[in-house]
């Protein structure tokens, strides 16, 4: 067993930072990290870091992020959509619903899978997000 | 913070083709706890500390797998060298530790081919702090 603490990050993978940052810092309207430099960009989304990551620095190909891997709480799913809607971002299909949360799905400007998502049901132990 | 209101990051979805060797993987090997709220046996939740990891067979949700990109998910452990030792007893292949100068890391992948890197910073962020 491993003694694991936390995720000190999530990498996103870029082919063009300051597109990137841009998307992240101010569609999205996440924190930029003061720590971050010109070639390591952080942003916070209150609980973990999302680095972006260019893979040719690291003499890696790029591949994206598959489909609805980072899930980000909003306080109200459709409000979100809307207003994303309206700077451009597109969504891939209608709104789902669980039974439990609703979320929808949709992608950066490198094609990483990203969704907006919101749990109204509360947890087995009554508690709400 | 946000002009959209992002709160926070409420799972990172882990795409899997085999969820018992990625329950043993992430449950067992890596020692992560599993949220009793896990909805599905097909889709399993794993706690890290901050941010919960969402394991789940896309088959079963009428996608096709594709494995996250290397080094997606950066764990924190006490010490990349310990950790690599012991998941290398358990009989894992984990890749030789690097150091950045200011951290260190080593790969492993989960039995589906998702690259996880075991990580820690050492040096001190420009504002003093340490990890």
């Amino acid at each position: 067993m491993t003694d694991v603490q936390r995720v000190d990050f999530i990498a996103v993978p870029t082919r063009d930072r300051d597109r990137s940052a841009r998307f992240y810092g101010e569609t999205l309207g996440l924190e930029r990290n003061p720590n971050s430099t010109d070639t390591w960009i952080e942003f916070e989304t209150g609980n973990v870091t999302l680095a972006l990551v260019t893979p040719a620095d690291f003499g890696m190909d790029f591949a994206p992020l598959p489909f609805g891997s980072i899930v980000l709480r909003v306080p109200d799913v459709e409000a979100t959509k809307e207003r994303l809607g309206e700077v451009g971002v597109e969504f891939q299909g209608e709104t789902w619903d669980s039974g439990v949360c609703n979320g929808a799905s949709f992608f950066d400007p490198d094609g990483n899978g990203l969704a907006i998502h919101r749990r109204y049901a509360p947890y087995l132990d009554g508690a709400t997000p | 913070m946000a002009e959209i209101g992002v709160e926070r990051v409420d799972y990172i979805r882990v795409p899997v083709t085999d969820i018992d060797a990625a329950n043993h993987f992430y449950g067992e090997l890596l020692g992560l706890r599993r949220n009793p709220n896990s909805p599905a046996d097909d889709w399993v939740e794993y706690e890290t500390g901050n941010v919960t990891l969402a394991v789940m067979t896309p088959h079963t949700h009428d996608y096709e797998f594709s494995a996250l990109p290397p080094s997606t998910i950066a764990l924190r452990v006490a010490d990349v060298a310990a950790a690599k030792a012991k998941l290398e007893e358990a009989g894992l292949e984990v890749a030789d530790m690097w150091d950045s100068g200011a951290c260190n890391g080593a790969g492993v992948s989960d039995p589906s081919g998702n690259r996880i890197l075991l990580h820690r910073r050492y040096a001190q962020y420009p504002d003093g702090t340490t990890p």
